[in-house]
């Protein structure tokens, strides 16, 4: 508990700084939905003018992007973006932070097992995972319902918004194992940066080209808005191939780093 | 009862560094020093006792339980201060020793604020601000405040003033009188031959020596400096048991071991006007070890 507590705090700024852009650029985005449906007809056209590859690049549906949940899922996607870079901040600071900072000795010494230590790492991380999207939920459904022009169902808004955890899941548990292979992870932002944004473009790519296999290797096409626009559910293959990966990640991550040599710095 | 007992401990990094074949035992109440030079593998041993690294081959058992299989019920009863300290730097002294003491299911707060009156600490700055010598403090305050039945220092005295050193030392002295055992790793020897019962000398990571320290500086050396009248051959001295021979003029002083009888007749037939005979510091031993070696 006690280090559950601290890891909490030692997260807190983070979270309360992730957490404010992410409504921040909700409360953007959603804002300029009124003044968008009043021009739909005009926007279409001016959007009709860019190249189709662009608009799929950029996640753009010109069919749904009129109605509130069309525009949302269109903005969802940098949402998810920022998302992703939190949760693999959090992932790969875990168990670098305390190589880097030079505390592990301090906590390995402990009467705690690495396990533990793990665990309470994790749970940690999970509930500033949690606490992000409930604020982030509750902004976004009240902001929607301000700006909405029609009803909508808040069954989808929903099920697009919580993908955003998923998401971060995913980038979680990729963190945790690249910080726990790697052997000293001397700055967080370039290895969470580089990777995030690896697999934004590799999405990108993937929307434009329309191949449905390259979907399956970045976390950010896991979750299609329009399949979800469609049909009101998931696709099943994904969520099965994201659970398995996490599970995977996690319980590599919670061998190498029981098995793991703790250098003297 | 041995507290500490290593089996053929190894361990290899690649090629590098690394120790082979490390054995020894700490008994209960008992002051151990582990002495040689930097890189020798003082470290190693250490963080293999704690488990912060995994034995190559070999084993090593505290309370007489193995370090690797019961690390966490094991690290309850030991103290330990790395030779470097380095704590969460946003924290408060106060609030990183809360922390440390939460880990152990007993009321610290009270030894704290002793332990932090002896050293002298300020136990309201943040760790931040703290310089190299009171951020030492504040890891034997840490070290110390469950009341450990097994003490495992890690050159300890770096980055501390002689006068804090003393009552570092002195603390430690009272934790061995009240039980603990201590484990004192150190390249400096004058504070190894203040502490320690016994010692075992590390060199290129194996154990060349584990011997009492009163029989390696008793029994085994005396250091002799004879200043003679005239001077005389410089081959007199030379047999068997003297070692480090160094003739200055008038002056002659070596280290003998052996029968003290055969040394002071040997005296005894030369002019001499004066003469002392003294303890060898552990530092001449040391030496003396280290380029036997060599």
């Amino acid at each position: 508990m006690n280090m559950f507590l601290h890891e909490l705090k030692a997260y807190r700024k983070s979270t309360i700084v992730w957490t404010c852009s992410l409504i921040t650029l909700v409360i953007l985005f959603l804002s300029m939905f009124p003044t968008f449906s009043k021009e739909a007809v005009a926007f279409k056209e001016i959007l009709k003018g860019f190249p189709e590859p662009i608009r799929k690049a950029l996640g753009l549906s010109i069919d749904s992007i009129s109605s509130i949940l069309g525009f949302y899922s269109y903005m969802f996607l940098y949402t998810t973006l920022c998302g992703a870079i939190q949760a693999m901040n959090l992932g790969t600071s875990i168990v670098s932070k305390e190589v880097r900072e030079k505390t592990a000795d301090f906590l390995l010494t402990k009467p705690v097992t690495r396990t533990k230590i793990m665990t309470l790492k994790l749970l940690a991380a999970l509930t500033c995972l949690v606490i992000t999207n409930i604020v982030y939920l509750a902004v976004a459904s009240t902001m929607a319902s301000f700006v909405k022009t029609e009803e909508y169902s808040y069954k989808i808004f929903f099920m697009i918004s919580i993908t955003l955890f998923f998401v971060q899941l995913m980038f979680l548990a990729l963190g945790i194992i690249i910080s726990v292979v790697m052997p000293k992870i001397k700055s967080v932002l370039p290895i969470s940066l580089g990777t995030v944004f690896t697999f934004f473009i590799i999405g990108m790519f993937a929307a434009t080209t329309g191949d449905d296999a390259m979907r399956y290797i970045t976390p950010f096409k896991y979750f299609d808005t329009n399949y979800i626009l469609k049909n009101a559910s998931y696709e099943f293959s994904f969520i099965i191939i994201e659970i398995g990966f996490i599970i995977a990640a996690i319980t590599a991550s919670y061998i190498i780093y029981s098995k793991k040599d703790v250098h003297a710095v | 009862m041995n507290v500490i007992e290593i089996k053929n401990l190894t361990k290899n990094y690649g090629k590098a560094r690394g120790i082979t074949d490390v054995s020894f035992n700490v008994e209960q109440g008992e002051i151990f020093g582990f002495i040689g030079p930097n890189g020798a593998g003082k470290s190693t041993t250490i963080r293999t006792l704690l488990s912060l690294i995994y034995p190559t081959s070999g084993s090593a058992t505290i309370f007489g339980k193995d370090c690797v299989k019961f690390g966490p019920e094991i690290r309850k009863e030991i103290g330990y201060l790395p030779s470097e300290v380095f704590y969460y730097d946003n924290m408060r002294v106060i609030d990183l020793l809360k922390y440390s003491a939460s880990f152990y299911k007993k009321d610290c707060s009270k030894r704290i604020i002793e332990l932090a009156e002896i050293m002298d600490l300020d136990l309201n700055k943040k760790i931040d601000d703290l310089s190299y010598g009171n951020k030492k403090k504040v890891g034997i305050v840490q070290g110390l405040l469950h009341a450990p039945k097994l003490i495992i220092l890690d050159e300890p005295t770096s980055g501390l003033d002689p006068l804090m050193q003393q009552k570092f030392f002195d603390l430690l002295e009272q934790e061995n009188k009240k039980g603990a055992t201590i484990l004192l790793s150190s390249h400096i020897l004058s504070e190894v031959q203040r502490l320690c019962n016994r010692v075992a000398i590390i060199k290129e990571g194996k154990i060349i020596k584990v011997e009492k320290i009163s029989t390696l500086q008793e029994s085994n050396h005396k250091k002799f400096k004879i200043e003679v009248k005239a001077k005389i051959d410089d081959n007199y001295f030379k047999v068997s048991g003297v070692s480090a021979l160094d003739i200055n003029g008038n002056i002659i002083s070596f280290l003998f071991r052996g029968n003290i009888n055969f040394i002071m007749k040997k005296i005894s037939e030369i002019q001499i006007t004066n003469l002392w005979i003294e303890e060898p510091d552990l530092e001449e031993i040391f030496m003396h070890y280290y380029e036997k070696e060599d």
